[in-house]
This record gives structure tokens, sequence and C-alpha cells, in this order.
């Protein structure tokens, strides 16, 4: 009980999810099916793995605008591969590295070149689009006639245990970062330079390292998204993941975490993540014509941030 | 009242052009938003072809999506005294600076595709978008042997072809009573969102027969999301993008309504002569559409 | 002790068993407080007494509990936000500072009051001009068009007085207004301060420095957990007396003092010369305090920071144990056993929002990481509790966050943290500023237990009677150079200074 209590007064998101979920279930009887759940994990899974790693960024005072673009360009470099005849564990493993270094260079950016994060995120957003537009030729890329091709698709699409392939690896995702976030060093010392880079590097702290880490799994995560969505596609689209920075921003906020650094996290963000996509779905259960889903996506994201706050300050 | 003033254009056109002596072939300019996309390639060639055909110099400069670059590239082309301006905007409100910078030198200016807002122009080419709908609308009729259980995805709200698509669509569905339209939800013409909005739609309908999808990127995305119900359903498209090809010729879906955007350029082309020749021309010149299906 | 009454009768502001409870716990108790005009008051007392909530009473932040009665100029009144207090004329003038840095002086002062011309523009001519009367009357020549940005501490602190007078202040609150400023600074803020009580407005000064409140200060209230124990004229105290007051028992032994260790050098740093300091050549010995002091700017925080490797060594040695070091960060430092209280315990020291445990275990976490990278909880538990049990923090617990601990105890969380690494040498910055009477004793002791263990301890210092009382032996910096050197027992406040100012 103590424990349940302790949880639900640190993770106040929980009470918004669990009221949506409430609220979705009585507007519509298909909700609760097993089967829209498990779409709706799945269809979250891409974006939690996106703002799990936007949360180490956020923890440390950061900004990383770059996700979306990360992973469009790691989804055509995967289905060019694939697609190449290139075995799928040789594929993964190139990408995710790839993924690694595009962010530890917005990384070097913002460490060494003293760039605001926004900034350089903003840059490495821009440029990678331009590039992930040259690459595919401004044309999808289909990953199928390889030899892998089967393989890579039944990560979009595979289940293992009852369960789709892309949440299982989402969750595998949730736990590394939350044992590093709340089980190392590192996670230490990302909360500690959101709550004073100054006082982190007067502790001994290697700000420099850390920051640039946290770039990089921002990196390794987007590109791993971009891995997903490809595999579920079977075709790598050149303008995906548009937006995909904001939503995933989104989430974090919504999972309590304070874009000033220092405060939040990794199960608020899971939470915020699963508030957003169980929102996706109802609306498009309850047939909510487009022009309204803009404006209640806003007043549900308004509702959450407001409850955490006011939970927050009592 | 776009009709009432072409003929001082026209007038204004024909001037500039007289003044002039036509010794080498005359110009004229095609602005375009981008090249970087299969459709505006073929738009360009098919103004290429037919430029050539009556003889003119056709410059086609290339906007990259953005709106700035596309006004320098209209007040360059305007520099090389050209006899009509081609314009396929970036974007409609942006437009208007660099059609009131031609209708500064007397030049006339045709869109395509994609309409200037708040200025005059000689001529407008661009598909049907509404009669392309009512295509759609009538291969699922067609298919479903008028009656049956119908989904729509929209493209993205607001825009010009998301509304006049739909429109055409439910004009055509409308006149067939046994035709049920069960959801209409937005994807925002993205294949992702055409797979998670089609996976939600199928839980709450898991009973439908066909979908209409306002281009091929969400109807493929549409697709995958049916595939796994292991149900048939009719799947029509638009747009005919080689992916949506390659998918109509596989069977995987239904049929798509192509555009002609060759057919655009050198329509485009075409009017644009008139122009220059103080020829009457329509304000509005819709470019016919044209249903792909296996047979 | 039995309780004076106010000396003049012409009361500006005159509290009267003024009680103020949180969740139970009873802060102030029926509190008798009054400020004459012409009066300096000293308000004293340790972290805690209820100084604070007191003056936030006064403000309008806080509402008292009934029963007590708030008169200013003899009418009763009871604000219900700081906004009101403002106009009544009580200004505060806050130790951390309410300026916008990126606006100019004028601006500054007439922040949501800006003069209009006809056009209901900001009329920037009145702006300055109006600005350019309140500097002039406090003998500033501080140009009203400056960003404050650009203005040091002590003079940022004459635009908030400056403000003050502005809304025609009566009563003027000064919370450690002399934190941060140099000797300079604080005279010019004397005389400020004795012109403004010539003037006849009231002053409630409140400061642990209790050499400033005999120079500057005609009347005295001290409290204690939420008691008035003692107030009056200026002339019945003295420092042991309002020490008395202030923690309830005399103390015996202000600063305890064991003798140096045998004489082990462990420490040796020639020619070290860094942005700020010149060729420092010292040894220091096992289980010894070695003190530097000099004026505002003489280099002893960048001595410090060298030592420790937050600053860059451009030249020079440093040797441990016979062994040199190459410090080119604080992680180096850490590493080679080198451990550093900063000056500033809120931008330098500590964490604010983060809580006690995740502070003081932040620096040594090292230490507490299994062979699979993660961290021991119930080790990093075990040695938290430790030293908030022997450095008696006074917390309700390890998670809570570290703002809210007073500044005694956040400073001894700031020196657990830095003596969890286990380090050879401790350099301390200023380990007292801001610290209250009895933490300030706590800290002492400790400094003396550490030294008892065989640690070298480096003390950078402004507080002429803690470098005496603890020291064995002292440097004096001037200009970044090393200008003297005495023995403890040698050194006078008058030697020291002398080579200070050389």
């Amino acid at each position: 009980m103590t424990v349940l209590s302790r949880f639900l007064s640190q993770n106040k998101s929980l009470i918004g999810l669990i009221a949506l979920i409430v609220a979705v279930s009585l507007a519509s009887p298909n909700f609760l099916k097993l089967e829209n759940l498990l779409n709706v994990l799945r269809q979250t899974s891409i974006n939690a793995a996106i703002a799990m790693g936007a949360t180490f960024v956020i923890l440390t005072g950061g900004i990383d605008l770059s996700v979306g673009a990360i992973l469009a360009l790691a989804g055509a470099f995967a289905a060019t591969l694939i697609a190449g005849g290139h075995g799928l564990a040789s594929t993964m493993l190139l990408v995710l590295l790839a993924g690694v270094a595009i962010g530890a260079v917005s990384g070097l950016l913002v460490t060494y070149g003293a760039v605001q994060p926004f900034i350089a995120t903003l840059v490495s957003m821009t440029v990678l689009r331009g590039i992930v537009l040259v690459f595919s030729n401004g044309t999808p890329i289909d990953s199928s006639g390889g030899d892998a091709s089967a393989a890579f698709a039944t990560i979009g699409d595979g289940y293992v245990l009852g369960l789709p392939i892309p949440v299982i690896i989402a969750a595998i995702v949730f736990a590394g970062c939350w044992v590093a976030l709340t089980q190392t060093r590192f996670g230490r010392y990302v909360y500690a330079i959101g709550g004073n880079e100054n006082v982190a590097r007067l502790s001994g702290v290697n700000v420099t390292l850390v920051k640039i880490s946290v770039y990089a799994v921002s990196g390794l995560l987007s590109a791993l998204a971009g891995i997903i969505l490809t595999a579920r596609l079977e075709s790598a689209q050149p303008t995906a993941g548009l937006g995909y920075e904001l939503d995933a921003i989104a989430a974090v906020v919504v999972g309590g975490t304070s874009l000033a650094g220092g405060i939040g996290s990794m199960t608020g963000t899971l939470i915020g993540s699963l508030i957003i996509g169980v929102l996706s779905n109802a609306l498009n259960l309850l047939d909510v014509s487009s022009y309204y889903q803009l404006i209640t996506k806003g007043c549900v994201i308004l509702l959450a941030v407001l409850v955490d706050r006011q939970a927050r300050s009592t | 009242m776009t009709r009432s003033r072409l003929p001082i254009i026209a007038a204004i056109a024909f001037l500039a052009a007289s003044t002039s002596v036509a010794q080498a072939a005359d110009k004229m300019a095609l602005v375009v938003s981008t090249l970087n996309n299969p459709f505006f390639v073929d738009l360009s060639n098919g103004a290429k072809a037919k430029a050539k055909e009556l003889g003119y110099d056709l410059i086609v400069l290339d906007s990259e999506n953005d709106p700035s670059k596309e006004l320098s590239n209209v007040e360059d082309a305007l520099s090389q005294s050209v006899k009509a301006l081609l314009l396929n905007p970036v974007d409609s409100d942006a437009a208007r600076a660099a059609v009131r910078a031609a209708a500064r030198q007397h030049v006339p200016v045709l869109t395509l595709d994609r309409t200037a807002k708040g200025v005059m122009v000689a001529s407008h080419i661009a598909s049907d978008n509404v009669a392309g709908g009512k295509l759609a609308g009538a291969l699922i009729v067609e298919r479903l042997g008028g009656k049956g259980n119908v989904v729509e995805l929209q493209g993205l709200p607001g825009t010009d072809p998301t509304r006049d698509r739909s429109l055409g669509f439910r004009q055509a569905i409308g006149a067939a009573p046994g035709i049920k339209l069960v959801a209409t939800q937005p994807a925002n013409f993205d294949r992702t969102q055409g797979l998670n909005v089609m996976e939600n739609i199928l839980q709450a309908h898991p009973d439908i027969d066909a979908v209409f999808a306002a281009n091929d990127e969400m109807a493929l995305g549409a697709i995958k999301a049916i595939g796994r119900t292991g149900r048939h359903v009719v799947v029509v498209g638009f747009d005919g993008t080689p992916d949506g090809i390659a998918a109509v010729k596989s069977g995987a879906l239904s049929g798509t309504i192509a555009q002609q955007p060759a057919l655009i350029g050198s329509l485009g082309v075409e009017t644009a002569d008139k122009v220059i020749k103080a020829q009457q021309v329509p304000a509005s010149i819709p470019v016919p559409l044209k249903t792909i299906t296996r047979e | 002790m039995a309780i004076q009454p106010p000396i003049s009768t012409k009361a500006i502001l005159d509290l009267n068993g003024i009680s103020k409870t949180f969740h139970g716990t009873k802060v102030l108790d029926r509190v008798d407080f009054a400020v004459a005009s012409g009066q300096v008051m000293a308000l004293l007392g340790e972290n805690g007494a209820g100084k604070s909530t007191l003056m936030k009473i006064v403000t309008g932040i806080y509402e008292a509990d009934a029963g007590g009665s708030i008169r200013l100029n003899g009418a009763e009144i009871r604000f219900n936000n700081p906004r009101q207090a403002m106009f009544a004329g009580i200004a505060m003038i806050h130790q951390d500072q309410n300026l916008v840095p990126g606006l100019s002086v004028a601006e500054n002062l007439f922040l949501g009051r800006e003069p209009l011309n006809s056009l209901r523009l900001i009329d920037h001519a009145a702006l300055r001009a109006e600005s350019r009367k309140y500097l002039d009357a406090l003998r500033q020549a501080i140009d009203p068009a400056i960003r404050v940005s650009r203005l040091g501490v002590g003079q940022r602190q004459m635009v908030e007085i400056a403000r003050a007078l502005s809304l025609d202040a009566r009563l003027i609150i000064m919370d450690e207004p002399t934190d941060g400023l140099s000797d300079v600074e604080t005279e010019i803020l004397f005389d400020s301060i004795r012109r403004l009580r010539d003037q006849g407005k009231g002053i409630v000064y409140i400061s642990h420095r209790l050499g400033e409140i005999f120079k500057i200060c005609n009347a005295v209230t001290v409290l204690r957990d939420g008691h008035a124990v003692a107030s009056g004229h200026i002339a019945e105290f003295d420092e042991a007396k309002i020490v008395h007051h202030m923690v309830g028992h005399e103390i015996a032994d202000k600063y305890p003092h064991s003798a140096a260790g045998d004489g082990v050098k462990r420490l040796r740093v020639a020619g070290l010369s860094a942005p700020g300091i010149q060729e420092i050549s010292f040894e220091a010995g096992e289980g010894e305090v070695v003190g530097f002091t000099g004026l505002v700017g003489s280099g002893g925080t960048e001595l410090g920071r060298a030592l420790y490797g937050a600053l860059p060594a451009r030249a020079g040695s440093i040797e441990l144990d016979g062994r040199p070091l190459s410090l080119r960060s604080p992680a180096d430092g850490v590493r080679a056993g080198i451990a550093y209280l900063p000056e500033d315990r809120k931008t330098e020291g500590l964490i604010q929002i983060d809580s006690v445990e995740d502070n003081m275990s932040l620096t040594a976490l090292r230490r507490f990481v299994s062979p699979f990278g993660l961290i021991a909880h119930r080790r990093e538990d075990e040695a938290v509790a430790g030293y908030i049990k022997t450095f008696a923090i006074r917390t309700p617990d390890k998670d809570t966050v570290v703002a809210t601990l007073s500044g005694g105890n956040q400073q001894k969380v700031a020196l657990a943290k830095a003596l969890m690494t286990n380090p050879k040498v401790l350099v301390l910055d200023e380990p007292t500023r801001g610290v209250d009477v009895g933490a300030r004793r706590e800290i002492y002791r400790l400094i003396d237990d550490f030294k008892g263990k065989g640690l070298t301890i480096i003390l950078i210092s402004s507080d002429m009677p803690e470098l005496l009382g603890i020291s064995d032996r002292i440097f004096v910096l001037s200009r970044g150079r090393l200008n003297g050197a005495f023995g403890r027992g040698e050194a006078t406040q008058d030697a020291i200074l002398q080579r200070a100012v050389a």
C-alpha cells in the first residue's frame, strides 16, 4: 500500500491516464478489446522509444529537435540495406550505430561548440531532412526483395508470446532507460546537470561526456524507432517522423518532466506517451471529425499538465 | 470576375510581345515547386515537350519547396524577358508576391496544380480533384455492387485536395443508397498514419467492405492494417504514384485515381501560347484524371 | 531577561503579540517588535528563530494568526499581499536580489509604474530624471541608463534602496545586505543607512555579522525559537550577551583548536599561476589548517579552484605526498584526493532542487557503485545517514529537498559531500558565510575533527576572527600574490590587514 501510494504521488500523470482509459472505455465498447489494446501499445511504442531518449536530454536541461529526422534517415538507411540483401543483425547494428553517431554530433555541437541545444538540434534536423531527401530522391524506399526482408518485416508486425514485437522492444527500452536513470551514476549525473550544471561540474562530474551521451542515446533510440516504423510499413518514407519531436516532447512533459531540467522520471514519460497513444486511438474509435481532433488533443495535453502541476504544488 | 479582366491582361501581353522582334524563339518560364518529386518532374517534362513542339524556349526553375527561392526564381525569369510565366506555387498564399512581380512587368502568369490566392492569373490548370473523387466513389460502388460499409481516409485537414476529393467521393457514393459511410478520419496523407488510423477504425468497425484513401500513401498504410485481418476489402487510392500503381498491379490495391502531371504541364504551355497570342482562355482548366485498375 | 519597552514613542511599526503557526508548529509566539523613526533596529537570531517569518508578516507575504495587532504609524493594518505593504511604505531589500538584469537601472526603479507621456508611451526623459533624483539622494553616481547586469553587487543594492525610496518607504528592511559586498561598498552602504536614519526612516537590519551590528545599529531585538527574548538600546548589549540570547547558553570555546599534526608536509605548491593568481608557493602538512585571506578579488577563490582543478593552472606545480598532480578538471581533483567546498552554496555547492542524499553522494558516487555499474542504494543510504547523524544535520529525512534547509544545515550537507570522497586535502572557501552562530561553531568543531584525523585543510576566509581562531598558519594574498605569512599566535587583525592592502 505504501509502495503504491508513494508511486502514485510520484507519478500524478497516472491518474490522468486512468481517468482517460475509464472515459474512453465508457464511450466506446471496442476500446478494451485485447486486440485494440495491443494496437494502442504497438502504435505508442515508436513515440515512447523516442520520448524515452528525449527524457535524458530534457532532464539535462537540453532539447532534441532532430529525433524525427534521425528516424527518417535511419529508416531510409535500413530499408536500403535490407533491400540490398544485408542481414538483419548487421543492418540493425549499422543503423543503430549511425543513430548514436548522429546524436553524438549534436552533443558535440552543444558541448564543445557551445551552441544552444535548440539551435544545435535544429541544425541537425534541417541538415538530416535534406540528407534524407537526397538519399531517397524524395520517394519511398521499399525494403522488400532482400534475403532478410521477411525477417525485417517481422520486427514491425510479428508477435512473441502474444505480444507485438514493437511493444516488446519498447518494454526493453523502458527497462534499460529506467535502470540507467535510477540505478547508475550516469542517471544521477543527468539529474545533477539539469539541476545545476555548475554545481555538477564542481562536483567532479564530467559534464561534457554526460551531455554528449544523452544526445547519443536520443539518436540511438530515434534510429531504433526508425527501424520499427520502416519494418511496420516495409517501406521507408522520406517524410517519416515529421513533427515527431513535438510528440516526443509532449509525452515527456505530460509525464511530469520539467523542460527546465533536473526534475522528471522515465515512468512519467511512459505514462505520458500512453496518454497520447490512447487519445489518438480513442479519437479514431469514436470517429471524431478531423477539425475537432486537434482541439481535443491540445486540451487533453493541457489538462494532463495542469493535473500534474496541481498535484505537485499540494 | 477573372474572366472580365482577361482580355486586358491578354492585350497587355500582346503589346509586350509585339514590341520585341521575335528573332530567336520566344521564351517562357516554368517555376516549379520542387523537382524532388516524380510528379513535378513529369509535369515539367510534359511542359518541355509541348514547348518544343510549339517552338518556345522553356526555362525550368526549381523552387526547392521554399517560397523565398520561388520569388527569386520568378524575378530571375522576369529579368530574362519571358513572354509568359508558368507558376507551380510552393504555397498558395506565399505565391502572391511572385504573381505581383510578374504583373508589374506585364508578364501573364498561369498557375499549375496549385492556385495563387488573392491575385488574378491568366489561367489556372490543375487536376479536377472533385471529378477524381467521383471516379474513386464510382469505382467502389461498382466493385461492391452498390452495397456495403465504406471508410474514408482523408488528407491533411484544411487543404484543397482534401476537401475536393472528399466532396467528389461523397457525391458518388451518395447516389448509391446501399453504400454506408461508417467512418471518416484524417490520416494526413501519411503512410504511417494511414496504417495506425486504419488499425483503430477496424476495432470499431470490423465489418467494412471498402476504403477510399485520398492518396496512395494512406491507401498503402491501410492495406497493411487490413492485411492482418484477412478480410477482403476494396481499397482505392489517389495520385497513381509508382508505389500505388505497383500495388494495383499486384492486386493489393483495387485501383487508384491517377493525376496526369505531364498533361498538366503540356496544357499549361498550350494555354500560355494562346495567352501570348491574345486568344481567349478559360480562367480555370480542369485536367482530367484517370482510373487505373488491374484490368 | 525582561523585555524592554521600545526606545522611542514615535513608532513607525508596532507589532504586538504576533503569533504564526505552520501545520500545527508555532514558529512565532506572541512576539512584540517595534521600530521607531530614526531607529536602525538589528533583528538577530539563529536560522530558524523566526526572523524571516516575522518579516514576511510585516511585508504581507504571510498572514499572522488571529490575536495580535500590527500598527503602522499608529493605525492598525493587515496586509493581504506584498503589493499592499509596498504601497503602505514598507520596503524589503532582498538577499536574493529582485532586479531584472537585462533592464536599465531606471527601468528597474520604476518597473510596473513607468511614467507615461501624453501618447501613453514610456516617458524616458522623466524616467531618467526621476531615477537620477533618488540615486542622488543616496549620493550614487550610477548612470540610470546603464543595464543592471553591468553593476556590481553593492551598486545593485543601492538601486534596490533607491527603489524603496522612490516608493516613499518609511520602513526599510535589509536582509544580510553586506553579503558579497567589499569593505568599501559596505562603508558606502553604511553611509546611506545613516543618511536614511537621519531622514527619520525606520530600518530593520538583519545580519549574522555581529561586528556590523555594533557599527550601524542603535537598537537590538533578539529572537530565539519564535520568542522575542531581548530588546533594547544597543548600549545595553555586547557581543557575548547577544550570542547568549541567541543560543540560549554561553559559548565557552568559540573556536575549537587542537594542535597541528607532526609536520609531515603532504601538499607542496610551487610557483602556481592561474587566472587571478601568480606564483603561489607554499606547503601544508598532515593535520594542519592553512589559512588564506585577502581583500575581495585578491585571488583566494582562484587559489582554491586551482588547487582543485576547477581553474586550469598556467604554470607551477602541485605535489601531493610526493606525486606531481596534473589537474585539468574538478574530476581530476576528486581522483587525486582533493575535496572542495565552494564559496557560494546556492550556485556552486549544492543543487537546490535535489534531495539531501542526492547532493551529498554526488561527488563520491563512484564509491557506491557495484561491479555491474549499478548504484548500491543501501550502502549509499547508510553513508548518508551516517553523515546526517555525525554532522547533526537538521533535516526531516534524507529525501528532503536541500533548498528547504537553513543555511547552516545546507553548509553541513556541502561539507559532508566534500568529505564523503575520503579526501587527503580539504579546500574550504568561506565555509561559514551566511551560517548562524550555533551552526558555525559546529562547523568549526567538525573542521577540528578532520584535522585530528590527519586531513590537510586549506581555509580561504575573509572572516578575520574565524581565520585567526582556527588556522595554524596564515598566508595573506594581495592582488593574486602571496604577500605575507604568519604563524599561529603571531598574526593580528591589524598586521594581516596591513599586508593585504600593501
